[in-house]
């Protein structure tokens, strides 16, 4: 395992781009400070695309005598050349400027006739201290000639604060240097009395907890022998799981020289055991599909409507070649809705059911992708649903060229024409050279429709149709190694695999004509490629596809907190009934899309200073009451939602564990479920999903009001119920995680203490090493031991990437990701590049050494 | 909280999907052609199950007492205008794998009775189900071999496959349900859409055969699924085509709701609606279909029954309390009563010298006796009509100790002609007559 240096958090906001964000000089948009009361973002683009910095600033409105309040972080003290940037228009007010209270500015007139930047107000050279700065604008006054705003009111515009550093003697930054493993062997004879007075009583003849017996296992080969029962005990190591809290623990150079002992017993397995997991071929899902489809026809937008894409906005706002997510994302989700669900695209195309995901996985494993006769039914008439809708023909960029016959030439030769439109379209479709066996069948398809009196362009469709339910369309299947039992990919192979991974979709021309020439394989191409698609739109299937599923975002679809408790949660419009999670569900995928897009740390999914909401959402964190003054009708936006990117002030937000999302889709309707909350973050961050529940599981009270009645905290109850020691054992790994959490309410919202008055108890340990006493504790606790998370991460989008459930086999290709990824501090595309680096990635593996 | 009391209304039949009418059998529906010269009168026996999720209360699920004439226990009750056509069968057992998940295990497991040793890669025992074993047989003579629907009303995907299908066509190859019945309509009786994909099928099925070539041991076995599928659909054309006249000349309607819109009785009662009309025009012979999936702890809404939405997966962790049981109850008597009302418009289709129901085998049943503790002995079990006289009816039979609910199934088996003598655990053939 690796252990990070030092105690100290590196910070994670600096890793953007390709490089790291040079620290002394600081722009704080406007857009992306924390704000409050009526403060808003407003968009600028209106008044001169360009103009304003981030086309975007921070707009507020109020009474003389009331003030506009802000606040930054500052990473470091020291001194600073400042300068402010305010807007001009005619109905702006007077304003004071403070710093920290103190008055810096007594008046600055933002009356101006039309709308306008003000000059710049520079306040020279100050000395500041690190941390929090308040910041203030007070309204003191309006110009004689501005209007007013609301009747009696002006406004404010922020466009930005900039801080340039003046100091400059810390230019350096270190690079950390990640220890290698160097473990000198410990032998089996050294260590068994070791085990014998730490381990034995409970594992052994007296009593074998977890049905582990370890005196039956005799010698090194033993634990080669039961390979799966020797990884479980270095993770219980490694974690510090064992021995549990209330035994005598092992002394720590006793623990390290035990645990390496453990683990060169599974470095010595896979020595001599490291054979590849096979991947099964695995059948495209419905988004794949719908990429794949789209991509190859050059459709102008989806086959089908996709539950899938949360996100929808009218203007694509995902853009990762510009190296920024905008400040201001305009978006509907209302698709999540059942009316637009159901709306066509194209006439008569009807999606296939969506696959259900793995267990604790995702929904691209070959062996749960199965195709059922109803199923083939379903491919065959999609496909010919598709060509043959009246839409059609305006939807595809490729209709001329494919499906046409050539305008006022005589084709002498049909087939000769068709052989090469197909000889293009196949090599795209099935991802592969083309033999002349397969280019002859369908040319034979055409001809035989062609012969049944259709028309050239009906029986192009049939033919198009006949490709799109052939089973190498919709399978992506690598061909079996030929005598050895490993080997690389074929560059085709290679290619359909990293279009599946970073876009759902099938390789662009680009990526065919390397794998054409077989210089995909090279290091520098595969590098280029990586970058290219990275920055290519359809890169977002990788918030679509993967992050969705990931977070398990689905599950807020469905969350009903209860009505009363939770009246605020819901609203009725017409005859609708809107949820607020629908919002919410976007928080983390904007965030999520914002590294991805930005090329920052994975590590702000843990704890990020800015996160993207809508004014709702802000008031949902905020306020006491949320939407005060707001009716039902008009309390939600439903027909679209302008999320903004804010700067937080508390790190009780942002990353996706404290996101509304997150918390109310793992809450019961009336009361908060540590347990899920608990089972989520171990499964989703950590990857290491606990073990089912048992059978006889003890009820707890639906509604924590009667827990509260007698006198006891939810905390409490949960411990009073771990009747016996299998329970405790399971749960002490559990629940800490999700007793961390319980701060926020069952619909995600910061609570001091429960609804009866009663003390939250949010303290908790982490795998024995690292103890926390609220959240921002938990946060520290993940951001200081960043591979726990980065491992989690990594093996997420590795086991995503190929298709399969990871083994122990895929632990060194592993270690190396997190060594690497580590080294980068987590950039995200440092972590896209190693795994699709590493070696499981790369190769196949002979699928007959594998059956028993 | 009160369960609305209804009666049934014959005329309401097929309401939901726009039929009106209850359809002879025998004068519309047979196929013209090789078929028709074979045919007897006598109607062909065919089988549905009706699945449950979560178990039922156990203290209120027992007759107390056996044999004929038993008493209904309070939530069978639903049962009482049509119980001369059922049978209630308990103590019977499965075998559970330790070390996965109680409920996943449950509904994936209950038709096949998979032995431990036959774990699937997520670790549950799966094997051929019963009503695909009878399908191979029952299906020769059908244009569909079989039907799998899900009254799964849950928009979100929080549990696995394992959770929404009780169907498998073997280890890892899922009968996945349907589970939107506009699109059950328009796969039974839109017939046309069908006919064309006949010359597709060739072409790809050919492709599929030289790519066979070039891939792996799993692969292979993985293209093994997509190529029996297309036999299956192209058999299937055929017998399509056949049906094509009888079945235009009924006119349907296919059903106007969006599922979405419907209460869980529509819901479970269209879907219901839809399976009878499928075996009554003999498309097929063999039904699956699950009033809901397994687990799911989402909050559902039971309109006419609780104010709120329930999670039916945790009220059945705290029966303990009586409050809780009590709904629970109810929630139990909800689905009896669903089911009885399918078993009643059964009843109401005459069919040769008696009806529908005395031709068919439409069991009732859970993979879990208690959802409290997850136990999978004494399983729920109800089977309604005689399968052409093979099962004595009205009568309550208790098992000895320890008897396999496979025993059951291999009757069923064997009613239906299918030439086996055991499934799984079975012991031997249960005695039903």
């Amino acid at each position: 395992m690796i252990v990070s240096v030092g105690a100290e958090i590196f910070d994670y906001h600096r890793v953007r781009g390709r490089q790291a964000i040079a620290v002394s000089g600081s722009l704080f948009e406007g857009e992306e400070l924390a704000f409050n009361g009526t403060a808003r973002v407003q968009d600028m683009t209106g008044f001169g695309k360009g103009s304003w910095s981030g086309d975007a600033h921070l707009l507020w409105h109020g009474n003389v005598g009331e003030s506009l309040e802000t606040s930054l972080h500052l990473e470091r003290g020291g001194r600073y050349r400042v300068r402010f940037q305010f807007t001009v228009a005619p109905d702006y007010g007077i304003g004071m400027l403070r710093w920290n209270g103190n008055v810096l500015r007594e008046s600055i007139d933002c009356y101006r006739s039309g709308v306008a930047l003000a000059e710049v107000i520079d306040l020279g050279e100050m000395s500041l201290e690190a941390g929090e700065q308040r910041l203030a604008v007070e309204l003191i006054g309006g110009n004689p000639k501005a209007n007013f705003y609301g009747g009696d009111k002006y406004l404010l515009g922020l466009d930005y604060v900039h801080l340039d550093r003046l100091d400059n003697e810390d230019a350096e930054v270190v690079k950390e240097e990640v220890p290698s493993e160097s473990e000198t062997t410990v032998s089996f004879v050294d260590m068994q009395p070791v085990m014998k007075e730490y381990c034995f009583r409970c594992h052994g003849v007296e009593k074998t907890e977890g049905k582990l017996d370890l005196t039956r296992f005799l010698t090194r080969e033993d634990f080669l022998d039961d390979i799966e029962r020797t990884r479980q005990i270095v993770d219980a190591l490694e974690f510090h799981e064992m021995p549990p809290e209330d035994e005598t623990q092992l002394p720590i150079q006793k623990h390290s020289r035990l645990t390496a002992m453990f683990r060169g017993f599974i470095d010595d397995y896979l020595q001599e055991e490291s054979s590849l997991p096979p991947v099964v071929m695995r059948r495209l899902n419905r988004y794949e599909y719908n990429n794949a489809v789209r991509d190859l026809l050059e459709l102008k937008g989806d086959v089908f409507p996709l539950p899938e894409k949360p996100l929808r906005a009218a203007r694509s706002y995902f853009d990762p070649g510009s190296g920024r997510l905008p400040n201001i994302v305009r978006v509907s989700n209302r698709a999540l809705g059942k009316n637009q669900i159901e709306q066509h695209i194209l006439t008569g195309v009807m999606p296939f059911a969506i696959d259900l995901q793995a267990e604790h996985g995702f929904n691209n494993r070959g062996e749960e992708l199965s195709v059922s006769p109803i199923l083939l039914e379903s491919f065959v008439g999609l496909a010919r649903s598709i060509v043959n809708a009246p839409e059609f023909a305006g939807y595809s960029n490729a209709y001329e060229r494919l499906f046409e016959m050539p305008d006022g030439e005589v084709v002498s030769n049909e087939r000769q024409l068709v052989k090469t439109r197909l000889e293009i379209l196949l090599e795209r479709a099935f991802r592969a050279p083309v033999s002349s066996e397969t280019l002859n069948r369908y040319v034979g398809f055409f001809v035989s429709e062609r012969q049944r009196n259709e028309s050239f362009e009906l029986a192009m469709k049939a033919t198009v149709a006949a490709v799109l339910s052939s089973p190498r369309f919709l399978y992506l299947a690598d061909r079996a190694p030929a005598a050895e039992s490993e080997q690389a990919l074929t560059s085709y192979e290679l290619a359909a695999r990293l279009a599946m991974f970073l876009w759902s979709s099938l390789p662009d021309e680009e990526l065919l004509e390397v794998a054409r020439n077989s210089t995909l394989g090279q290091d520098e191409v595969l590098d280029t490629q990586i970058r290219r698609m990275l920055e290519d739109s359809r890169s977002q299937s990788l918030s679509q596809n993967f992050a969705r599923q990931w977070l398990r975002l689905d599950q807020l679809i469905t969350a009903v907190p209860d009505f009363e408790r939770y009246e605020k949660y819901y609203a009725r419009i017409g005859c609708e009934q809107w949820k607020f999670g629908l919002q919410t569900m976007l928080e983390p995928l904007l965030l999520f899309e914002s590294i991805l897009v930005e090329d920052r740390s994975i590590m702000l999914l843990i704890d990020s200073n800015y996160a993207y909401r809508t004014d709702e959402m802000a008031s949902w964190y905020r306020d006491e009451i949320p939407f005060q003054g707001k009716e039902n009708r008009n309390r939600f936006n439903t027909a679209s939602q302008s999320f903004s990117r804010r700067a937080l002030t508390t790190r009780r937000e942002g990353g996706v564990i404290t996101s509304a999302a997150t918390l109310t889709m793992t809450s019961s309707p009336l009361r908060t479920n540590p347990i899920n909350r608990g089972a989520w973050v171990a499964t989703v961050v950590l990857n290491r999903p606990p073990p089912p529940p048992p059978d006889v599981v003890p009820e707890i009270e639906a509604d924590d009001a009667a827990i509260e009645a007698k006198g006891m905290t939810l905390r409490e109850r949960l411990v009073q119920h771990q009747v016996n020691p299998s329970c405790v054992s399971c749960h002490q790994k559990i629940d800490p995680l999700g007793f961390a959490l319980e701060n926020y309410d069952a619909v995600g919202r910061w609570r001091e203490t429960y609804r009866s008055g009663l003390e939250i108890d949010a303290s908790g340990e982490l795998f024995g090493k690292a103890s926390f006493k609220d959240v921002v504790g938990l946060k520290d606790a993940l951001l200081e031991n960043p591979e726990w998370f980065m491992r989690g991460f990594s093996e997420h989008l590795l086991a995503y990437a190929l298709g399969r459930e990871l083994e122990i086999q895929d632990k060194p290709a592993i270690d190396r990701i997190v060594r690497a990824v580590l080294a980068d501090h987590g950039q995200f595309s440092a972590v896209v590049s190693e795994v699709v680096r590493s070696y499981p990635f790369l190769h196949k593996s002979n699928q007959t050494a594998h059956t028993e | 909280m009160i369960l609305k009391q209804k009666s049934l209304d014959r005329r309401t039949f097929l309401r939901g999907i726009g039929a009106t009418m209850a359809l002879p059998f025998l004068e519309i529906m047979r196929p013209s052609g090789a078929l028709a010269k074979t045919a007897v009168a006598k109607p062909p026996v065919r089988t549905a199950f009706f699945y449950i999720p979560n178990g039922v209360v156990q203290s209120a699920w027992h007759p107390k007492d056996i044999g004929q004439g038993f008493k209904l226990s309070p939530t069978l009750q639903p049962l009482e205008s049509v119980r001369e056509k059922v049978a209630v069968f308990t103590k019977l057992d499965r075998i559970k794998v330790a070390g996965t998940d109680g409920h996943a295990q449950a509904g994936a497991c209950w038709l096949s009775s998979a032995a431990p040793d036959e774990l699937s890669p997520a670790g549950y025992p799966l094997k051929r189900t019963i009503d695909q074993i009878i399908a191979t047989e029952a299906g020769k003579h059908t244009a569909f071999r079989s039907l799998e629907l899900s009254c799964n009303p849950y928009e979100d995907n929080r549990e696995s496959v394992y959770f929404d299908n009780i169907s498998w066509y073997g280890h890892g190859h899922v009968a996945r349900s349907l589970r939107d019945p506009r699109a059950v309509f328009d796969r039974l009786f839109a017939m046309h859409e069908h006919a064309s994909s006949g010359s597709v099928l060739d072409v790809v099925l050919d492709d599929a055969k030289s790519l066979n070539r070039e891939l792996g041991y799993l692969d292979q076995q993985k293209l093994g699924e997509y190529m029996d599928s297309v036999r299956t659909v192209e058999r299937q054309i055929e017998r399509v085509k056949e049906r094509q006249a009888s079945i235009d000349a009924l006119r349907l309607q296919p059903p106007t709701k969006p599922w979405q819109a419907m209460s869980r009785e529509e819901f479970i009662q269209v879907m219901g609606d839809l399976m009878i009309l499928a075996l009554q025009t003999d498309l097929t012979r063999v039904a699956t279909l699950m009033s809901g999936p397994e687990r799911w702890s989402t909050p559902l809404t039971v309109e006419g029954l609780f104010e709120k939405p329930v999670q039916h997966h945790g009220m059945t962790h705290a029966q303990g309390k009586e409050e809780v049981r009590k709904d629970l109850e109810q929630l139990d008597r909800f689905h009896i009563e669903q089911f009885a009302t399918l078993v009643s418009k059964m009843d109401a289709i005459k069919e040769g010298e008696g009806t529908m129901l005395d031709n068919m085998i439409f069991t009732l049943g859970s993979g879990l006796s208690s959802g409290e503790l997850h136990i999978y002995t004494d399983l729920p079990t109800v089977v309604a009509g005689s399968g052409g006289g093979a099962i004595a009816t009205d009568r309550h039979v208790k098992s000895p100790q320890g008897t396999p609910i496979a025993n059951l199934w291999l009757t069923m088996a064997q009613t239906m002609g299918v030439d086996i003598d055991r499934i799984a655990d079975s012991t031997g053939p249960l005695a039903v007559a």
